[in-house]
């Protein structure tokens, strides 16, 4: 400590010295040598002024053990500390911002390329798509609610930035008996996929069943669910929700006035009762099969009025299967294989009761995606798919026999960002030479709050 | 649909008879807090991981069956600082679990008791890398710290559970005496490390060097979380010679191949260490935890 101290009235006279000095002209090498010098000098008290820390530090810690030690212990390993700050772990207000943007290219033009890439967030033109930049705002309410709302910025075919209002909602947070209740504008938990915002997406586009069955956003509307997670040894859990049938962001049931499903063009229906509204159901289940598989098993189902009559209803079922396996020892989540598979089936009344054109329109499909975390940010993934409906459907890019191939290779330089490459070969009824061949280099980042790491 | 619904109603009664239960239920986020639980909470308590030691707890993911763990939790004990962000919120958020929410009697985090290194008072920026502004979370690979959160257990246990409070002072107790009793052995293992350079591969054994003095003047990674590319591995590799640094950490998670370039370019010796509990078999407590760390850097090379 002494030492210490005559080394600081050294550094002192110095500087002292230093500061005298200025009405002196020097030669430039002076000039250099005394620069070095001050250098020297600061390094020196930095140095000083760690240690001095440090010592400081150890003081304060030996301190505080003597103040809140009773006499009679003399613990070596014990040297109790103040808490350093207060906890901010599960800090309660986060804001993030997410861009996903895309370049690419296909064999078929632009307009082909729409009825493809049907998801109003999938890359859909030769060049760049600004597919979705999303805000994103939430936090805890108060005791009872948390609350969130994801806003959506996106530039559209015509170059106009679109704004939506895509999530807005609340969940209760202390119901008692694994109650939880959401309502709001919220992503319809039907599967695993159509709650998953673009950003999270394994590939670049949705899948084809989906566009077809939820339209280009995803179902999702206003309403209510609750869920009760079960008292099971297991993780299982039960979603029953009501939610308004119409809009575009709904598009099996009342959807949008002037539409068209399967030639049936649809008419400016109301929901006018309890029984025309929407009605979803999900029973999810979770298991680790050991200590590296877990798997995760769901079926759902929606009930709801459809706008191709005043009296039709549309019914949709499907089945999920994710199964995730990571090695024992891994570094930043890698490596693992995932899969992840969904079918869906759609029953579609069309045309009213008397109406002699009347039928139930049936559309199914499927996909399955294989994805393989090789080493820490590179995952390769294959996706196949398949989509049909009964009848003579051929001509409707929505409705026809079409199945697409995706293999691709994603990049996370970082937690915060990604890059991605995925070629997607298409077998369409529809198109004139019932192929096309497409290529996507995706750029995502996401600023402000950490994102949550999907299983 | 008749079928169904009677079917649900026999799931129920079956659940509900599974939900009386005595002993309090402890969830950790990582196997060393389990650990130190364990010892503190004895028979009274039942611990479980959501986490297993073998991998970085940062980066786990909200698995539904944490979820069901959560949901059935009495007390939940986290690491803090930012090491479970990216799942814990949304665990939270899912386990409809009122009492283990932070700020209630059930939540615990073990950062608060810990007088934590590495902060950052200066702005700070996601270039950087995986930097953490309220300090290095990796707290627990001090044992002096170990005593520090087994007595904020302890506590908190003894106001969850008042009967108990004195067979989780005396296990507490039990477990602060084991410490003063090993301590010795231990730094005497690695006295001959005391003030020598050391490069780890992640910032994770910060505190390991400050109990025992040596110190980590570098990381393999160059940024952390950032992976060393041909670049920084070359400019460690001339750091090394420079400095002459013997002793290359790596926790048993990480990649090999870099450590066993740079050992091979510059002879520098590697060492894979347990960071936590379980992260090697044979290592079931928090003192095997610490007795195989110092014998992973007693253990002649290549054995």
């Amino acid at each position: 400590m002494a030492h210490s101290y005559i080394r600081i009235s050294r550094l002192a006279a110095v500087i002292g010295l230093l500061l005298l000095k200025p009405a002196v002209t020097f030669a430039g090498e002076e000039a250099e040598a005394l620069r070095q010098q001050l250098a020297e000098i600061k390094q020196q008290m930095q140095h000083l002024q760690q240690t001095y820390e440090q010592q400081i530090n150890a003081l304060e810690l030996r301190l505080d053990g003597l103040e809140s030690k009773p006499a009679n212990q003399t613990s070596v390993a014990e040297a109790p500390a103040k808490p350093s700050r207060s906890s901010t772990n599960n800090s309660d207000f986060k804001i993030g911002l997410t861009g996903v943007i895309a370049a690419g290219g296909s064999s078929v033009d632009n307009d082909a390329l729409e009825g493809l890439q049907a998801g109003a967030h999938d890359p859909n033109q030769n060049g760049f798509t600004v597919q979705n930049v999303e805000l994103s705002i939430g936090g805890t309410v108060g005791p009872y609610f948390d609350a969130q709302a994801n806003i959506i910025f996106q530039i559209d075919t015509e170059g106009e930035t679109v704004v939506e209002l895509e999530e807005a909602f609340f969940t209760t947070r202390s119901l008692p008996w694994g109650l939880q209740i959401k309502g709001g504008q919220y992503f319809t938990e039907f599967g695993r996929h159509n709650p998953l915002h673009p950003h999270s997406w394994d590939f670049v586009d949705q899948p084809v069943v989906l566009s077809r069955f939820f339209g280009g956003d995803g179902l999702r509307s206003q309403g209510m669910r609750a869920s009760w997670l079960m008292p099971t040894d297991w993780y299982s859990e039960l979603f029953f929700g009501v939610q308004n049938p119409k809009g575009e962001t709904v598009t099996s049931f009342l959807n949008a006035p002037g539409e068209d499903i399967g030639g049936y063009t649809l008419i400016d229906r109301d929901a006018r009762d309890f029984g025309d509204l929407l009605y979803t159901a999900r029973w999810l289940n979770g298991f680790d099969i050991s200590d590296t598989l877990s798997m995760n098993l769901g079926v759902s189902g929606l009930w709801g009025p459809n706008a191709s009559g005043t009296t039709t209803d549309t019914t949709i079922y499907g089945a999920d299967l994710y199964m995730k396996w990571q090695p024992l020892y891994s570094q930043r989540g890698f490596p693992f294989v995932s899969w992840h598979t969904e079918v869906l089936k759609r029953w579609y009344e069309a045309g009213d009761r008397g109406d002699p054109s009347r039928e139930t329109l049936k559309d199914q499909g499927l996909f399955t995606q294989a994805l393989w975390g090789f080493k820490p940010g590179w995952v390769a993934g294959l996706r196949a798919e398949y989509a049909s409906a009964d009848g003579n459907t051929s001509t409707d890019s929505l409705r026809d026999t079409r199945k697409r191939l995706s293999p691709n290779l994603t990049w996370y330089p970082s937690e915060y960002s990604k890059l991605r490459l995925q070629y997607n070969r298409d077998w369409a009824q529809h198109l004139p030479d019932n192929t096309a061949d497409s290529l996507f280099l995706q750029l995502e980042f996401n600023l402000g709050s950490h994102a949550a790491h999907i299983f | 649909m008749k079928k169904l619904f009677s079917a649900l109603c026999g799931l129920l009664l079956l659940a509900i008879s599974h939900t009386s239960h005595a002993t309090l239920r402890v969830v950790t986020t990582t196997q060393d807090l389990a650990a130190i639980a364990a010892a503190v909470g004895g028979d009274q308590i039942q611990v479980q991981s959501l986490t297993p030691g073998t991998r970085d707890p940062h980066f786990a993911a909200a698995k539904p069956s944490m979820i069901r763990k959560v949901f059935r939790a009495d007390l939940l004990l986290v690491i803090g600082v930012d090491m479970e962000i990216g799942w814990l919120p949304a665990l939270l958020q899912s386990a409809r679990n009122v009492q283990v929410q932070p700020g209630n009697s059930g939540f615990l985090d073990l950062s608060t008791s810990i007088p934590l290194l590495d902060k950052i008072d200066g702005p700070i920026s996601r270039s950087m890398g995986d930097v953490h502004a309220q300090g290095n979370p990796h707290y627990w690979l001090d044992p002096r710290n170990g005593v520090r959160i087994a007595r904020a257990i302890a506590n908190r246990l003894s106001e969850l559970d008042p009967p108990n409070k004195d067979n989780y002072q005396q296990r507490f107790k039990i477990f602060s005496q084991t410490m003063d009793s090993k301590l010795p052995a231990w730094r005497t293992g690695l006295a001959k490390l005391k003030g020598k350079p050391v490069i780890a591969y992640h910032k994770s054994f910060v505190y390991l060097a400050d109990a025992f003095g040596f110190n980590i003047v570098d990381e393999v990674e160059p940024k952390p979380g950032i992976a060393p590319s041909a670049g920084s591995l070359s400019k460690l590799i001339t750091r090394i010679q420079n400095d002459n640094i013997g002793l290359l950490i790596v926790e048993p998670y990480y990649e090999r191949r870099s450590a066993n370039y740079l050992n091979k370019q510059t002879g520098i010796r590697v060492a894979v260490l347990p960071q936590s509990v379980g992260s090697q078999s044979g290592i079931n407590t928090y003192f095997d935890l610490f007795d195989a760390i110092v014998m992973a850097l007693n253990t002649p090379e290549g054995q």
